[in-house]
This record gives C-alpha cells, structure tokens and sequence, in this order.
C-alpha cells in the first residue's frame, strides 16, 4: 500500500516536471525561464527525497541536498548574475513560434515513449513511466538548445537535459554510485559556467547574445 | 613506487601548474618540454610491460590492463611531438604579436592538463567515471579552442562545447540503462559500473535494456569520436585552434571516445551479439562517405585535415564493426597509425600557416623551392595519411581489407575502396599545386630544433610501424583483440 502512494507520488512530480519544461518552451521571458528552471530543480529534489524515503539509500539523500542547493539557488542566481553583466535584453525570440514548438514538443513526448515502450517489461513499474517522461525531458531541453538564439537559452536548455537524465538515473536504478553522481553534478556545474564565461565572451566580440551570428565556420 | 598511474596522470598536472606560475615567460616551453619527456618516459616504463606482458595494474579507482597502456602511451607520445612542437610555434605567435602577452602560460596549463585527463580516460575503472573525465577533458579543450578569443575561435569553442555535451548526455542515459541491468545481477552495488564486472557479469545483463543502452552510448560517445553526422564541431574545432592543439584534438582526443566505445562494444558482443557491431558499420560508412566528399572540395588545410580524421575514425569503427579478431587488430593498428601520422600533418600545416599567413590552399603555391622541408614533409604525411605503403596507415588499411573479404563483405570492401580513392584523389588535388608552382611571397622554412624534431620523430616511426611489426608488438596487440573478445583478463 506504502509502495504504491510513493509510486505515485514519485509518477506525479515526473509528469510535473514534464509539465514544467513544455511550460519552459513557451516562455518568451529570460527571467521567466530561469525561475522556471528554479522549479524544476526544486521537484527534482522533492522525487530524489521520495526515492530515498522508498529505497532508504542514504547517498540519493545528499543528491537531493545537493539539488536543492546548487540547481534551485545557486545556478538561477548565477544566471541571473550573467544576464544582468551582459545586459541582455530580455527576450528570448524563438526560431520556431511558440504554437509550432508545442507541436514538436508532443511529437518529442511521442517519440520518448515509443522507445521506451519496449523496455517496461525490463524495468519495475516505476522506472518505467519515468524512464519515458525523463527521455522527453532530456529531449525537449535538446529541442530548447537547438531553436533559441539567446546563447544563454541553450545553457537553460542543457540544464533541462540534465534535470531529466537525474530522474531517469533516480527511477531507473535508484541513482548511479555516489562517486558518479558527484562527478556528473559538478561536471554539470562546470559546465553552465564555462558556457556563461563563453556567452560573456560572445557579446563581447560579437556585440550580442545572438548565437545566429555563429555562422561563419562552414565548407 | 606504489602509485604508478597517480604518478603518470600527476606529472602533467604538475607541469600544467609550474608553467602557469613561472615568473618568466621564457623558460614555461622548456618547463613544458622537460617535463613531458619525464611524464612520457614514465608512461613507457609502466605501461610498457603491462602492454607487453597483457599484466593488469588495479587498485583503488584505477583499473589499467594491456588495452589502456596501449591508448595511454599513445597518447604520451603525442602530447611530448605537441610540447615540442609548441615551442617554437608559439614563439613565432609571441613575435608576430598574434599571442598576447601572458596568455602563454595559459595555453600550457590548459594543454598539460588536457593532457592529464585524456590519460585519465583510460585508467580509470569504472564506466561513470569515464563518462565524468571524458566530460572534463571537454570543458578544458574548449578554452584551447577558443584560445585566440577572434570571432572564429569563439564561435568554434561555442558549437564544441554546446555539441559535445548534448552528445555527451545521451552517452550518460545509455550508461544509467547499462547501470539498471547490472546492479541486479552483480553482488556489490558501487562496483557495478567497473569495466571488469561489467565484463564478467556481461551474460546477465538484460538484453532489451542494453540494445536501447548500447543505440545511446554508441551515438554519445560517438558524437566525441567525431561519426558522422554528429561530426560538425569537428571541422571548427580542428580549424580554428592553435595547430599543435589541433594535432592533439585529432590524434588523442578522438581516441578517448574510440576507447570508450570498443570497451562497450566488448561488454555488448557477448549479450547481444552483432547488434553493436552493426551500428557501428553504419556509422563508419557515414562517416567516410562525408569525409570523402568534403576532402575533395575543401579549402582549409586545417579542414581538410579535420575530414581526414572524420575518414580515419570511419575506418576503425568498420574495423570495430566487423567483429573478427583480424578486423578489431586492424582497428587498434589503424588508432596507432593514425595517431602517429596526423600530428604531421598539422605541423605542417602550421608552418604554413605562419609562413603565407592563410589557411587558404588556393593561395598557398611554389613550397617545393621556398620551403623544401615542409613540403617534403607534407607530402610523407599526405601519403601516408591516404594509405600509401611504405607507411603505417597503409599497414592498417590492408588488414581491414583483409578482414572484410574474410568476413565476405564484398560489397563493403568495394565501397570502402572506392571511397578511399576518392579521399586520395582529393589529397593529391590539393597537396600537388601547393608544393609546386610559384610564389612571390618571401617565405621560408621556420628554423629551430622544435620545429624539426617532432617530424623527424614521427615520420621514422611510421615508417618502421609500416615495414615491419615487432613480434612482441603484434602478440601484445593480439592479447588485446583477445581480452576484447571476452578473454582472460
């Protein structure tokens, strides 16, 4: 009885999340973005706290700490920093309009679950569904990064990829060893970062945040 | 001496950190150099024996057999051509006024630890934790990518690094699925991403989970290896760093995704056998059909030789594909051919760069009489990068051959041959004009040891590498193949 109302509590928050990054799609606000990224993070951390309460591992407890810390405070007030020091105005200007993304952003819902249909049989009910809901995570974040100009966008957007493989790795197999899990979170943090020196570096030499600029390498 | 990998992956480290603190900027390039003969005689003499003797060195995080000494001296050995190379290519760059003052004890500490992290990459044990470094040794090479901070080089760095952890990402979701079927089947948890219990669980693993697993690593890691078409960041990468970075990017980069990806194709064989290798065939092909098709209309020396790496990362993941002990040995033969040869050719290229002050191989004419030794030099390098005997290129590619008629993939044989003459005519077209014809420019050969010694170095190797194979050698490479194959370890 316990198991299943975790189950669903867990199966919940994931489709929150999914929510949360179509919702992302249509923000046209910088601001906007980072605060939903905020959220994001923050139901991350409320389904790691839930799979560790079910599987009683300690270590997917520090996950969710380090969640909480670094994704819902640190990295939106990081962003916030970088965007006020390049003065960015503050809209987003999506390649694809916001009702044509929306279209794609189902299609990419479709897609995850085709693919991971096959593999229900493999995984327990759980890992199942959010095996599908984290890969549509992962795959609008990559929709994000490709179809907006702001290079600071296509940072939010690699969060958003790595929000989603944090719930797949969560549900799937109950978190990676704590070493790994360490490793991928500061990759990650580093990450951001070096794309947020990068974005600097972009409007400085190119007078704007507009990676549309980026088309002078090519055949 | 008991921690010999630390000591292997420290020295770099070191020498990244000494470069940065010297007080003065003339003595870093020897610093560099000095200690990269120290890291890569070290290399040797630990990863010597366990390449030849197929031993096993494992404690701690490190797990460090036949196969990782193989990749890790290569590496060494590249990274000391580059240290050398560095020298006197940046001293051109520092009186040219191209470099700005201070920034290069910047390029050292990036270079010596990128270097650090790609020998990381395979002495490490677990699977998480090669994903991790792999990882790192992207975030460093985008600031090397972007080191000139021009419009070109930023946008280079940006697409790298956007690219790669996209890439990247997908390789994790696949590692997280491998993860979710074995730390059922294996006793301790924490342990269950370690190449070798991996390996020795292998036959558990459940089947389902680690075809959709193996579509996502071979693509992730694929991205970093440069297949096609998730090869773009290549080319702009390649181009638009400093040339001796560039020659480290495509002879030791590439090779820490090719690792990752043989150790995974070995785990997947013995669960869902031929599934990996298919894939893998596919993406070769892709790759060498793009690279021939941009070689023979290129413009860039640097991009050209960008595609060139596309071609040879094709090759070895067919040979990898096809999955006979032949054919993975023709694989490990072609990484070490290629490793060898390529830095080469980007050194001359960087002669030439700083010589006519292009890229541009339209413009670039007359260097069999102004610049005698890089344009010998190119043309060693062109044939041998193309696979002309004598060299080692040519070696690798007559194994593959062979493995493919072995495995009766005639039609595959035909295509590859065809694609190769192409790459080759398209070198020829480009490479002939260049050394001949005339110039009114003044240009010369640069001097100096540093300028010479790397070339020198690497042409007298493939050139053995292509003669004759050492009995020791071979048998070493065969345990390889052997371990690959599920041997004993």
């Amino acid at each position: 009885m316990e198991e299943i109302l975790y189950e669903n509590i867990i199966d919940v928050c994931a489709i929150l999340m999914l929510l949360l990054s179509v919702l992302s799609i249509t923000t046209t606000r910088m601001g906007k973005l980072v605060q939903h990224f905020a959220l994001h993070s923050l139901v991350l951390a409320v389904i790691a706290f839930f799979v560790a309460f079910y599987t009683k591992n300690w270590h997917i407890y520090i996950t969710c700490a380090l969640t909480l810390v670094l994704k819902v405070v640190v990295i939106p007030k990081f962003l916030k920093y970088t965007m006020n020091k390049i003065n960015m105005e503050r809209e987003i200007e999506p390649i694809v309009g916001i009702p044509g993304s929306l279209l794609i952003c189902a299609a990419m819902i479709f897609i995850a679950y085709l693919v991971a249909e096959p593999l229900m049989g493999s995984l327990d009910t759980l890992g199942g569904t959010c095996f599908a809901v984290s890969l549509s995570i992962v795959l609008i974040g990559m929709f994000m990064m490709t179809s907006r100009r702001k290079a600071l966008t296509e940072s939010v957007g690699l969060l958003l990829v790595e929000n989603g493989l944090f719930l797949g790795t969560l549900t799937i197999s109950y978190g990676m060893p704590l070493i790994v899990e360490f490793g991928v979170f500061f990759d990650v943090i580093i990450a951001v970062v070096i794309l947020g020196i990068f974005a600097y570096r972009i409007n400085r030499t190119f007078n704007s945040v507009d990676t549309s600029f980026l088309r002078r390498l090519k055949d | 001496m008991n921690f010999p990998v630390e000591f292997i992956l420290l020295i770099p480290v070191i020498s990244g950190i000494l470069c940065f603190l010297s007080p003065r900027e003339r003595i870093i390039s020897y610093l560099s150099i000095a200690l990269a003969i120290l890291g890569t005689a070290y290399t040797f003499y630990v990863c010597g024996p366990i390449f030849l003797d197929g031993t096993v060195v494992e404690y701690g995080f490190w797990y460090v057999d036949a196969m990782s000494s193989f990749f890790m001296m290569i590496t060494s050995t590249v990274a000391l051509m580059v240290a050398l190379y560095s020298r006197g290519y940046l001293g051109h760059e520092r009186e040219e006024r191209v470099l700005k003052t201070g920034s290069e004890k910047y390029y050292y500490l990036y270079l010596n630890l990128f270097v650090a992290v790609m020998l990381a990459v395979y002495s490490v044990s677990s699977v998480g934790m090669v994903w991790i470094v792999i990882e790192v040794t992207t975030l460093i090479s985008t600031f090397l990518v972007g080191f000139y901070h021009d419009e070109r080089s930023t946008e280079a760095a940006w697409k790298y690094l956007i690219i790669c952890s996209i890439g990247i990402t997908l390789a994790l979701i696949g590692i997280s699925l491998v993860y979710a079927s074995a730390y059922q089947a294996v006793p301790e948890e924490s342990m269950a991403l370690d190449w070798k219990v991996l390996m020795a669980s292998a036959p558990y693993l459940d089947p389902a989970l680690l075809k959709t697993a193996m579509v996502f690593i071979v693509i992730g890691f694929g991205t970093k290896a440069g297949f096609a078409p998730m090869h773009t960041w290549l080319p702009d990468a390649h181009s638009q760093a400093p040339t001796p970075v560039s020659a480290l990017l495509s002879a030791t980069l590439l090779n820490c995704a090719l690792y990752s990806i043989l150790r995974f194709y070995a785990i997947s064989e013995i669960t869902i056998p031929e599934f990996t290798s298919t894939l893998l065939i596919i993406f070769g092909f892709l790759s060498l059909f793009i690279a021939a098709m941009f070689i023979l209309n290129a413009r860039d020396i640097k991009r050209m030789l960008a595609y060139s790496s596309i071609e040879h990362i094709g090759l070895i993941s067919i040979a990898f594909g096809i999955g006979s002990e032949l054919s993975i040995y023709a694989g490990l033969f072609m990484v070490m051919a290629h490793s060898l040869t390529k830095p080469i050719l980007f050194f001359c290229a960087g002669n030439i760069m700083q010589a006519y002050g292009t890229k541009n191989m339209d413009i670039v004419r007359g260097m069999g009489t102004k610049m005698p030794f890089t344009a010998a030099l190119l043309s060693i390098g062109a044939l041998a990068v193309v696979g002309m005997p004598p060299f080692a290129v040519f070696m690798g590619d007559f194994f593959l051959f062979l493995a493919l008629a072995d495995a009766g993939m005639w039609y595959l044989l035909v295509i590859a041959v065809i694609l190769i003459i192409i790459i080759f005519s398209g070198f020829a077209r480009h490479i002939y004009p260049m050394l001949t014809g005339e110039t009114t420019m003044d240009v010369h050969d640069p001097p100096g040891i540093s300028r010479h010694a790397p070339f020198l170095i690497l042409v007298v190797g493939i050139i053995l590498l292509g003669v004759f194979v050492p009995h020791e050698m071979s048998a070493a490479l065969t345990n390889i193949v052997n371990t690959v194959f599920g041997g004993v370890i």
